[in-house]
């Protein structure tokens, strides 16, 4: 069985104007099979982020190649990686990234209108998850009126929505203090783990890197793993 | 601090290259709507000067008649009066050239050996010629290019019955006297012009030079006095006023609508600047923590939206003397056929319109732009760094806004009701109220309709309710629309509504079945006299069952200059002819056709403030008479008055012997075309004018056309300017969205979804736009119609719907709206989903 996220050789550069290449990755190499979550740590500018849009192809290597669910993305074009992502990839993102002008449940919605899903198809499973991070009540709540720790929880309702293969967060306790970050670290985890996800997360607290089944370090654009 | 504005200049226009030109095309359209309308106002009433001037030349008192012609011995009372230097008549009317085109020619007769500089010059050798040639005659240098005319040419016109043989003399370059005067001016020496026109001892006006020293005002208060109360006594100034004064209402609805394009074009730069500072907010907080004044931040913005003024001034200025230019044969026919004036003969660009131009251009962009930078220059350095949230304000905002439009609709009403009634300005003002009213309450009700709207799915209706929430863009760019399609259903509305009110007017009032008139009565009217012996003949034609006689001339009710028919009013089966909105119809007729009263039209009942049971003043050449008025007619024919008499009552009172039209019954069963072949063939040679009544129906609608002309192309600009508006608007919404946009593609959203939801935004805008400007049109048309029709014009408009040219209007607004909002919705489609940034959403 295809691993749900495999980087094989990945290079990244980026041309910089009158100067040397910034290289974000070297020859990077790994495979996530499914259930199973990762922590990468790292310092800022290490790579961490470029690690993740390559896995979501949101961007695309230099050299090598990432495969989400033994599809080579390298091979795919922007359309068809949009598809991929949107079918297969959950987002978690520090600063959450909630519409203020959608309720709390049609934030959630979103990747459903997105797929063109039917709200009565997508609807109640949208509901069971707000139920699931403690928001039940909260459904037509507008995201303002919430704490970063509830915000966050939403957003990890929404990367669930379409049962992604792959959930992918980027320093998702990052904007939140130590108490709640720990409380949405586990919700994550826990969910991620009841969904059968495969889950890579990016976070600079080993406390919370311990939760994972790995940590990988990264450093210069070249993987640790131990 | 210059330094910084110059260096930070370029960048900053290289960055928004493309809202950069929809400012300034908005600023563009705006002055060339303006400028164009100036250009026809002031080219129309310089036609009319120039014609004056190429005339009368040195002259500084003009005496005319209040009836048609006056005798010529006023010249010699005129050069009794102490303080008059010199007198001289003249003879001027409308003939019709003959030949194919329709061309009216101004046949003026002067004294060519009148001791009194003229503006132009008769060479010493052709005075004789002048004066003994048959049919001498100066024409201009352009007219005989035209025509292909040279010195000794012949060539024909007519007035009334009348054909006139005449020939080239003297070429004349009129223009040279006054760059606006008509090339259309043809003059004779007087005793010809007498002679051709069948003007035995009577002149149409005597010109008066004035000793040195003596004052116009004295003087032409003893004239007046002189020659007793059918003469009016004028200066070249007060010439030009009063045909100012029979342009007013035309000139004022055309300066009031090229005024709303110019508002629109506003709420652009207002986009513009908006979205420009907001983008620039770091920057401009980086300056003032580095010590830069607020008034130099201030001044920076405005000499940055000061130069995209002059951008759109310049760029302004040749599209209104083009759009001057498509509309000048328009206007000109106009000036013709409604106001009897001079066609326009070229379009003069005055110094002060180009400088009204400047000023509208910068001081419209100067204003759009006002409010944000003043807003900007106003807050403290932290609130420039922090995240802008302007949005949130005028969501605030909101509902305050939307209570101050309806308080000012609801003040302004009553200021109508109680004070503002008798200003003749007054329905201007309440129009403008709703303009301002719109837009002001456009943030409350676009957040109150997207906020309840049931946006299921990443499309259209979620583009449509993404507008509620970026307020502080969306707006201005919906309030711009609304104003737009107010305007344009307003107008519809209104145009449709006096077409369908003229076309019953028609079918009630034009009831003959042949017309018959002269060539040159078109422009002429009152000179254009039908052959007696034609007349008698139309009488007696075999299949003519009645004939209506009439007698069309100007006359004066006191100071007001007005048209007075005199016709058979007793015709029998002629009732239909009046449709009365005051007095008794059978008794009406019957008093007036006795010659005890007359009837008058609805605009001068209205502007003069008489009904039923009034008497009518009537200046007449035996002096001053009041006729009782026995019945008010609706009259869409003449918008500055006019009267009915009994042909008997007004060949009496005023000595005018003849007829200008004649109106056919035909038995049952006649055909109007072999009655008509049958008159060409009874008088070939005669300059004879015969319509159908299907054809005169169809002429009077064409000229009804023809007069909003203009109109169309105004609403045109400032709907062009409101579509442009979309395009900004979702430029500027696809920049401050990166990071939104950025999310949709970072969770899935393909580049075609992305390009539907921006399409639902233009849309939306569209359907925001014209579901605020329908009601806000509907209630403008209510304006136009019931308080600045009536207080202009004074006639009766029922209001009526096109629907279907109103649905059309919404098709083709909501297409251009996907049509405008396509090239942004690309670009907003090509966001990466790398550019979701940290804090931004």
């Amino acid at each position: 069985m295809d691993p749900v996220l495999e980087f094989r050789s990945v290079s990244k550069r980026y041309e910089q104007e009158g100067g040397e290449d910034l290289v974000a990755l070297r020859e990077v190499s790994f495979s996530v099979p499914e259930g199973r979550a990762i922590a990468i740590t790292g310092r800022s500018g290490s790579g961490k982020s470029t690690l993740l849009h390559l896995a979501a192809g949101i961007d695309v290597p230099t050299a090598g190649k990432v495969a989400i669910l033994g599809r080579d993305l390298s091979r795919l074009d922007e359309g068809e990686r949009t598809r991929v992502r949107r079918d297969s990839v959950g987002l978690v993102f520090q600063f959450f990234h909630l519409l203020s002008h959608l309720s709390v449940l049609d934030n959630v919605m979103l990747p459903a209108w997105i797929a063109g899903e039917r709200d009565r198809d997508a609807e109640p499973r949208a509901r069971e998850l707000l139920a699931r991070v403690g928001l039940g009540s909260r459904a037509s709540s507008p995201v303002p009126k919430l704490s970063g720790g509830e915000m966050q929880r939403v957003a990890i309702c929404r990367a669930l929505l379409r049962k992604p293969r792959l959930l992918l967060a980027d320093e998702p306790t990052g904007n939140l203090d130590d108490e709640n970050g720990r409380r949405v670290m586990d919700i994550l985890l826990r969910l991620g783990g009841e969904e059968g996800s495969a889950l890579v997360y990016v976070t600079h607290s080993p406390d919370l890197a311990s939760l994972a089944d790995e940590t990988w370090r990264l450093g210069s654009g070249v993987l640790d793993r131990p | 601090m210059i330094r910084v504005f110059l260096r930070g200049l370029a960048a900053h226009f290289r960055a928004g290259r493309t809202l950069l030109i929809l400012s300034v095309l908005g600023v563009a359209l705006g002055v060339a709507s303006v400028l164009s309308v100036q250009i026809l106002n002031g080219s129309a009433l310089g036609a009319f000067e120039g014609g004056l001037r190429a005339v009368s030349g040195e002259a500084d008192l003009t005496i005319l008649g209040k009836v048609p012609t006056v005798p010529d011995a006023w010249v010699r009372e005129a050069m009794s009066e102490r303080g008059v230097a010199a007198a001289w008549p003249v003879v001027r009317t409308p003939v019709k050239l003959e030949g194919p085109g329709g061309v009216f020619l101004d046949l003026a007769g002067v004294d060519v050996l009148a001791p009194v500089w003229f503006p132009w010059d008769v060479p010493p050798g052709e005075v004789a010629a002048a004066l003994g040639a048959p049919g001498w005659a100066a024409v201009s240098e352009k007219l005989a290019r035209e025509r292909g005319w040279a010195v000794g040419d012949v060539f024909d016109v007519s007035s009334g019955s009348r054909r006139v043989r005449l020939r080239v003399g003297l070429l004349v370059d009129f223009r040279k006297v006054s760059p606006l005067a008509g090339d259309r001016l043809v003059v004779l020496d007087i005793a010809q012009a007498q002679d051709a026109l069948g003007l035995e001892g009577a002149v149409h006006q005597v010109d008066v030079k004035l000793s040195p020293g003596a004052s116009r005002a004295e003087v032409g208060e003893r004239l007046a006095r002189r020659l007793g109360p059918a003469a009016q006594v004028l200066t070249p100034e007060q010439r030009r006023s009063q045909a100012a004064g029979l342009l007013s209402a035309f000139r004022l609805n055309l300066t009031a609508l090229s005024l709303i394009s110019l508002l629109v074009g506003a709420f652009l730069v207002h986009t513009t600047t908006q979205a420009a500072l907001v983008r620039r907010r770091a920057e401009l907080g980086l300056l003032r923590s580095l010590g830069t004044t607020r008034r130099q931040v201030l001044a920076i913005l405005v000499a940055e939206v000061a130069l995209l003024g002059v951008l759109g001034t310049l760029l302004g200025i040749p599209i209104g003397y083009w759009a001057a230019a498509a509309n000048v044969e328009a206007v000109s026919a106009t000036l013709s056929n409604l106001y009897l004036l001079e066609g326009i003969g070229s379009l003069g660009l005055e110094p002060w319109v180009l400088a009204l131009a400047v000023a509208v251009g910068l001081g419209g962009a100067v204003a759009g732009a006002l409010l944000p930078a003043l807003e900007l220059s106003r807050r403290d350095t932290r609130a420039l760094l922090a995240p802008f949230s302007l949005h949130e304000r005028v969501g605030k905002a909101a509902p305050r806004l939307a209570v101050a439009g309806c308080a000012i609709l609801a003040g302004t009403g009553v200021w109508y009701a109680g004070l503002g009634r008798g200003w003749r300005p007054a329905g201007f003002v309440v129009a403008l109220s709703l303009l301002i009213a719109l837009p002001a309450m456009t943030p409350w009700l676009l957040r109150t309709l997207c906020g309840r709207l049931r946006a299921r799915g990443f499309g259209l209706a979620y583009g449509v309710k993404a507008l509620g929430v970026k307020l502080g863009t969306t707006s201005f760019a919906v309030a711009a629309l609304g104003i737009a399609v107010a305007m344009l259903v307003g107008i519809t509305v209104m145009v449709g509504s006096f077409r369908r009110t003229l076309e019953v007017w028609i079918d009630a009032t034009i009831r003959a079945d042949v017309y018959v008139t002269t060539e040159s009565w078109r422009r002429a009217r009152e000179t254009a006299v039908l052959d007696p012996a034609v007349v008698s003949a139309l009488l007696r034609l075999p299949g003519v069952r009645s004939a209506d006689r009439l007698r069309r001339t100007r006359a004066f009710s006191g100071e007001r200059r007005i048209a007075l028919v005199g016709r058979d009013v007793g015709m029998p089966g002629g009732e239909g002819r009046f449709v009365l909105i005051e007095g008794d119809r059978a008794d009406a007729i019957r008093r007036v056709a006795a010659g005890e009263a007359a009837m008058i039209g609805e605009p001068l009942a209205r502007k003069a403030g008489l009904g039923v049971g009034d008497r009518l003043p009537l200046t007449a050449p035996g002096g001053n008479f009041e006729i009782p008025i026995a019945g008010v007619y609706l009259d869409y024919a003449e918008e500055h008055g006019s009267a009915v008499l009994d042909l008997s009552a007004l060949e009496s009172r005023f000595g005018l012997a003849g007829l200008t039209n004649v109106d056919l019954y035909l038995e049952p069963g006649a055909s109007p075309e072999r009655i008509m072949d049958s008159i060409r063939g009874r008088f070939p040679d005669a300059p004879l004018e015969l319509l159908s009544n299907r054809r005169l129906r169809e002429e009077i609608l064409e000229i009804f056309d023809q007069t909003f002309a203009v109109t169309r192309l105004l609403q045109g600009m400032a709907l062009l300017i409101a579509v442009a508006g979309i395009t900004l608007t979702l430029l500027v919404l696809a920049r401050e969205r990166v990071s939104e946009l950025a999310l949709y593609r970072a969770l899935g959203a393909s580049r075609r979804r992305i390009l539907r939801v921006f399409l639902g935004e233009g849309v939306g805008m569209a359907g925001l736009g014209i579901l605020l400007g329908v009601p806000g049109g509907v209630a403008l048309a209510m304006i136009l119609i019931r308080l600045v029709n009536r207080a202009y014009f004074g006639w009766t408009i029922v209001p009526s719907w096109p629907v279907a040219a109103l649905a059309r209007q919404a098709a083709v607004l909501l297409a251009a709206a996907a049509a405008a909002s396509l090239y942004p919705a690309i670009r907003a489609s090509r966001t990466p989903a790398t550019e979701l940034r940290r804090d931004d959403l």
